[in-house]
C-alpha cells in the first residue's frame, strides 16, 4: 500500500500543472510578435483586413475574456478552432498522434533491443572487445545530430541501397514498422548511448556488491547469478534513465519528423507556433504536459514495483 | 519472481497495444510512397503542408497552386501571366459605360458529374467576396452578382473597375457547387468537389494529397491519369527523393544544391521568372530615410550583381521596377540603379551624413538567401560609412517588426496574385491602400491619385502610360530598395516533359499536356 501510497499527490500536482501550463502557454503565446491575421496575410496585410480576421477569430476581445472561454471550452473537452486548418484542433492534434507515439515507441523498443545485450556485456567485460568497440561506436553515433544521422541513413539505405521508403508513415502496422524503421533507428541510436552507459556503469557496481560474492558462494551457478542478481539491480538504474529520456523523446522528435517527412506532432507544434496558430499550440503543449508527467509517474511506479525501497523512501 | 516476470509481460504488452493502437488509429492516413507506377501518375514533392482546398481561405502559395487543378474560375491566366484565357466563360462583353459585364459560360460539369450553373458562379464569388479577410477588397465596386438563366452571369458595377477580368481569374474567385458547399459546409474541403482538370481522391494535409483526372472536365483529357502531391520539408529528403526517382518534380531544391541536381544525369533545376520582387523596405519614421538624398545613396551604395550572384547563384535578375517584370504593364524602360559607391557618398554628404550613420536591418533567420544578401548590404553600405546590424527573426517576428512603423531597413518580397499590376501598385505605391506603401511610410499624393485612376481606366495604352508614370515616381523616390526579380525554381526529372510554372505560380495549365515518361 505504502508503495504506491504518493500517488493521489501526483494527481493533485497534475492538475496544478496543468492549470499553470494552461496560462503559460496562453499568454506566451499572444506576447510573441506577429498574429494569426499577419501569418494568414503576409505581404498583402491591411489594418482593414487584419481586423476582419481578428473579429470573426474572436482575437478582439480583451485577453481575459479569451482565456475564460478557453478554459470553459476546455473543460468541455473542446480545445477550438485551428486557425491554419480551419477544421477542429482536437481533429488536428488526434491526427497527429499516432506517427510520433508509434515512432517513440519504436524508437524506445529498438534502444532497448540495442543497448541491453551491449551494455550488460560492456559491463561484465570491462575494457573488451565488446565494451571498447560499444565506446567509439555510440559516442560517434551521439555526437551526430539526428537530422544528420537521418540523411546519412536515407542516403544508404534509400538512396544507395534502396530498401527503406524515403518518407511517409505507411499503412498498417506492418507498414508502420518498415516505414518507421529508419526514423526510429535515428532515434534510438542516440537513446541506445544513454542506456548502454548507465547500465554499464550499474553493471559493474552492482558486480562489486557483497550480495553477488554471497550468491556465488551459496554455489548459484554463474549463468544464474548474473541473469537473476546483477541483471535485474543493473536494470533498475536504467529504467530511470529510461523513463526521463523517454518523456524527453516525445517532445524531441521534430528534427527526425522533418527529415523523414512525418506528419507527426513535432512537425505540428513547430509549424503552428510558426503559423501563431493558438487552439493548435495550446493543445499540444497540455497533451506533452499530460504525457510527460504520466511518464515520469509510471517511471516511479515501475521503480517502485522492481524495488520495495523506492515507494516507501518517497511515500513516507 | 513471479511477480517480476508478470511485470515484464505487463510491460511488453502495454508496448505492443500502444504500437497496435498507433497502427490502427492511422489506418489509411498515408498511402505509402512507393516509386511512381508506370507513367500515368506525377509525383510532386512540395517543402509546406496544405492549409486548407477551400479557395476563399487559401493563404499558402503551394496550396493555392494545388487548388488551381481542381477548380476553374470564370477566366484564368495565360501561361505567361499577361494575358487572360476563358475558364468557364467562352466569351464576356464590357457594356459600353463600362459598369455591366455579361459572361457567358461553357456546358461544364463538376467532377461529380452535375452541371456548373450560373448560380454556382454566383454562389461562389459571392461567397468568397464576403469572407472575412479575404479578398473581397479587390472586388469593393462590385454592385450585384446576378444569374440570368442556367448559362449568363452578369456583374455591376458602381464604378469602372480595369482589373476586374484578373481579379475573377484569381483562385479566390474559383468555382464551387453551392448546393454542396451549403449542405457541407467546412466539410466539403476534404473531398472537394470541382471542375478543374483533376480531383481530390485522398486528402491528408500534412503528408499527401492525391489526385485523378476529372472524367467530366470540359477542356483537353490530361495525359497523366493521376496526381501525388507529397509533403517533405526537408530540403535534403526532397532532393533525395529526385534523385531516387521516387519524385517527379521537387519544389524549390536548396540554391547550394543545384549544380549537384544539374550534374545528375537525368535530373536538372527549372528556374520559372516569376512575379516575386525581393526589395528592402525603408521606414520613413527613421529620420535619414526620410531624407531623399539618403534613400537614393542606398540604392547607388548597393551592388545588384553581387546579391544576385551570392544570394541566388547568379539566378536572379538585378530589380528596377517595383512591379514584378513579367506581368502587364511592368515599365522595361527603367534600369536597376548603377552601382556608384562615391556618388552614394556625396549624396550622403549632401543629406548631412557625411559620416553615414547607424542602421539595422531586419532578416528572416532561416532564409539562405536573405541572409547572404544582407551580408552583402552591411559590408557595401559600410564602404560609404553607414553602419548595419543583422537583426534575424522567426519570419512573422520580422514581419510583425518591419511592418508597426518602427523599423529601419528590412527585408521583404512580394508575389503577386492576379496578372493585373493594380494589387502591387495599391501595396506598393498608394499610402492610403492599406499597407502604408510596402510599410515604408512614405506618402505620394500624386502616386495615390494615379493608382486610383489607372484602377478606372479601362483603354490599355493610357493605362500603361499611368502606370509608367506610377513605377517610375517609385524609382526616382525610392521608397524601398528593389534589389532582384528572383525566379521559382523546381528540380525536375528528364522524364517528365512540359512542366511549366507562370510566373503567378501556377501549373495547372501545364498539366493538362505534360507527360511523365519511363524512369
Amino acid at each position: 500500500m505504502s508503495r504506491f501510497g504518493t500517488l493521489p499527490r501526483r494527481l493533485v500536482h497534475l492538475v496544478v500543472i496543468l492549470f499553470g501550463i494552461t496560462l503559460v502557454t496562453f499568454f506566451l503565446l499572444r506576447l510573441i510578435p506577429g498574429d494569426p491575421a499577419l501569418a494568414i496575410l503576409g505581404s498583402s496585410y491591411t489594418h482593414q483586413r487584419a481586423t476582419a480576421i481578428d473579429i470573426s477569430l474572436g482575437l478582439n476581445k480583451p485577453i481575459w475574456t479569451q482565456y475564460a472561454l478557453f478554459m470553459g471550452r476546455l473543460f468541455r473537452g473542446n480545445l477550438g478552432y485551428s486557425f491554419f486548418y480551419n477544421a477542429p484542433a482536437t481533429t488536428v492534434i488526434v491526427q497527429h498522434v499516432p506517427p510520433t507515439l508509434f515512432l517513440v515507441v519504436y524508437s524506445a523498443v529498438l534502444a532497448g533491443l540495442i543497448a541491453l545485450p551491449i551494455g550488460f556485456i560492456s559491463g561484465l567485460r570491462r575494457g573488451g572487445v565488446v565494451d571498447q568497440a560499444s565506446r567509439v561506436f555510440f559516442t560517434v553515433s551521439f555526437a551526430m545530430p539526428a537530422f544528420w544521422l537521418g540523411i546519412i541513413l536515407l542516403l544508404i539505405f534509400s538512396v544507395h541501397i534502396p530498401v527503406f521508403p524515403i518518407s511517409g508513415f505507411g499503412s498498417g502496422f506492418a507498414g508502420h514498422l518498415y516505414y518507421l524503421f529508419l526514423p526510429a533507428l535515428t532515434i534510438a541510436l542516440g537513446f541506445a548511448t544513454v542506456l548502454v552507459r548507465s547500465l554499464r556503469a550499474a553493471t559493474i557496481a552492482t558486480l562489486q556488491a557483497e550480495f553477488i560474492d554471497t550468491a556465488r558462494m551459496k554455489g548459484i551457478s554463474r549463468a544464474r547469478v548474473l541473469r537473476r542478481h546483477v541483471f535485474r539491480n543493473a536494470v533498475l538504474a536504467v529504467v530511470a534513465v529510461y523513463g526521463v529520456n523517454l518523456a524527453y523523446l516525445i517532445s524531441g522528435t521534430v528534427l527526425v519528423e522533418n527529415v523523414f517527412s512525418l506528419p507527426g506532432l513535432g512537425s505540428l507544434l513547430v509549424n503552428s507556433v510558426s503559423d501563431r496558430d493558438y487552439p493548435v499550440v495550446q493543445g499540444v503543449a497540455l497533451l506533452f504536459a499530460v504525457l510527460i508527467v504520466a511518464i515520469n509517474l509510471l517511471t516511479d511506479v515501475t521503480q517502485a514495483s522492481l524495488d520495495p525501497r523506492v515507494g516507501q523512501e518517497i511515500g513516507e | 519472481m513471479l511477480r517480476a516476470h508478470r511485470l515484464r509481460t505487463l510491460s511488453l504488452g502495454l508496448m505492443a497495444i500502444a504500437l497496435v493502437s498507433a497502427g490502427c488509429s492511422s489506418a489509411g492516413s498515408s498511402g505509402g510512397s512507393g516509386p511512381a507506377a508506370g507513367s500515368s501518375t506525377l509525383v510532386i514533392a512540395n517543402a509546406v503542408r496544405v492549409d486548407t482546398l477551400d479557395p476563399e481561405a487559401n493563404s499558402v502559395n503551394e496550396s493555392i497552386w494545388l487548388d488551381q487543378n481542381l477548380y476553374s474560375r470564370l477566366l484564368q491566366p495565360n501561361a505567361t501571366g499577361t494575358g487572360l484565357l476563358p475558364d468557364l466563360a467562352t466569351s464576356w462583353n464590357i457594356s459600353a459605360d463600362g459598369l455591366t459585364y455579361t459572361f457567358h459560360l461553357r456546358d461544364a460539369r463538376f467532377s461529380n458529374g452535375s452541371p456548373v450553373t450560373a448560380s454556382d458562379v454566383v454562389f461562389s464569388i459571392d461567397r468568397s467576396r464576403k469572407f472575412a479577410g479575404g479578398w473581397g477588397f479587390l472586388l469593393t465596386p462590385v454592385k450585384t452578382i446576378t444569374a440570368r438563366g442556367a448559362r449568363t452571369v452578369v456583374i455591376t458595377l458602381s464604378q469602372k473597375h480595369a482589373p476586374l477580368l484578373a481579379d475573377l481569374a484569381m483562385y479566390a474567385y474559383s468555382i464551387v457547387p453551392a448546393k454542396l458547399v451549403q449542405s457541407q459546409g467546412k466539410a466539403f474541403f476534404a473531398h472537394p468537389v470541382g471542375s478543374g482538370p483533376f480531383y481530390v481522391t485522398s486528402y491528408n494535409p500534412d503528408s499527401e494529397v492525391d489526385l485523378a483526372r476529372n472524367p467530366h472536365f470540359y477542356g483537353t483529357k490530361p495525359k497523366i491519369s493521376k496526381i501525388r502531391v507529397v509533403i517533405v520539408p526537408n530540403d535534403n529528403t526532397r532532393v533525395l527523393m529526385l534523385e531516387s526517382k521516387k519524385a517527379d518534380v521537387i519544389e524549390n531544391p536548396p540554391g547550394n544544391l543545384t549544380s549537384q541536381i544539374d550534374g545528375t544525369p537525368g535530373l536538372h533545376v527549372d528556374l520559372f521568372p516569376s512575379t516575386r520582387v525581393d526589395f528592402i523596405q525603408l521606414d520613413e519614421h527613421y529620420a535619414p530615410l526620410a531624407k531623399l538624398a539618403v534613400r537614393e545613396a542606398l540604392n547607388y551604395a548597393i551592388d545588384r550583381s553581387a546579391i544576385v550572384k551570392l544570394a541566388y547563384q547568379g539566378d536572379a535578375i538585378a530589380g528596377a521596377s517595383f512591379m514584378p517584370y513579367k506581368m502587364q504593364y511592368f515599365d522595361s524602360s527603367i534600369a536597376p540603379y548603377p552601382y556608384d559607391p562615391a556618388k552614394a557618398r556625396q549624396l550622403l554628404a549632401q543629406a548631412g551624413y557625411p559620416h553615414g550613420f547607424k542602421t539595422f536591418l531586419i532578416t528572416v533567420s532561416g532564409d539562405i538567401a536573405g541572409q547572404a544578401e544582407a551580408v552583402v548590404v552591411k559590408s557595401e553600405l559600410a564602404q560609404v560609412g553607414i553602419t548595419v546590424s543583422i537583426q534575424s527573426y522567426e519570419l512573422l517576428t520580422a514581419y510583425a517588426k518591419e511592418d508597426g512603423g518602427h523599423s529601419e531597413m528590412g527585408e521583404r518580397y512580394w508575389t503577386n496574385d492576379i496578372i493585373d499590376p493594380d494589387e502591387v501598385a495599391t501595396f506598393g505605391a498608394d499610402c492610403q491602400g492599406g499597407a502604408n506603401a510596402f510599410n515604408s511610410y512614405w506618402c505620394s499624393t500624386q502616386a495615390n491619385n494615379l493608382v486610383s485612376q489607372a484602377r478606372l481606366e479601362l483603354n490599355s495604352a493610357r493605362r500603361q502610360a499611368l502606370y509608367d508614370q506610377i513605377q517610375q515616381i517609385v524609382y526616382a523616390q525610392s521608397p524601398f530598395i528593389v534589389t532582384d526579380y528572383s525566379p521559382y525554381r523546381y528540380g525536375v526529372g528528364s522524364w517528365v516533359k512540359g512542366f511549366h510554372v507562370t510566373p503567378l505560380g501556377n501549373y495547372d495549365l501545364s498539366l493538362e499536356t505534360l507527360t511523365v515518361g519511363q524512369h
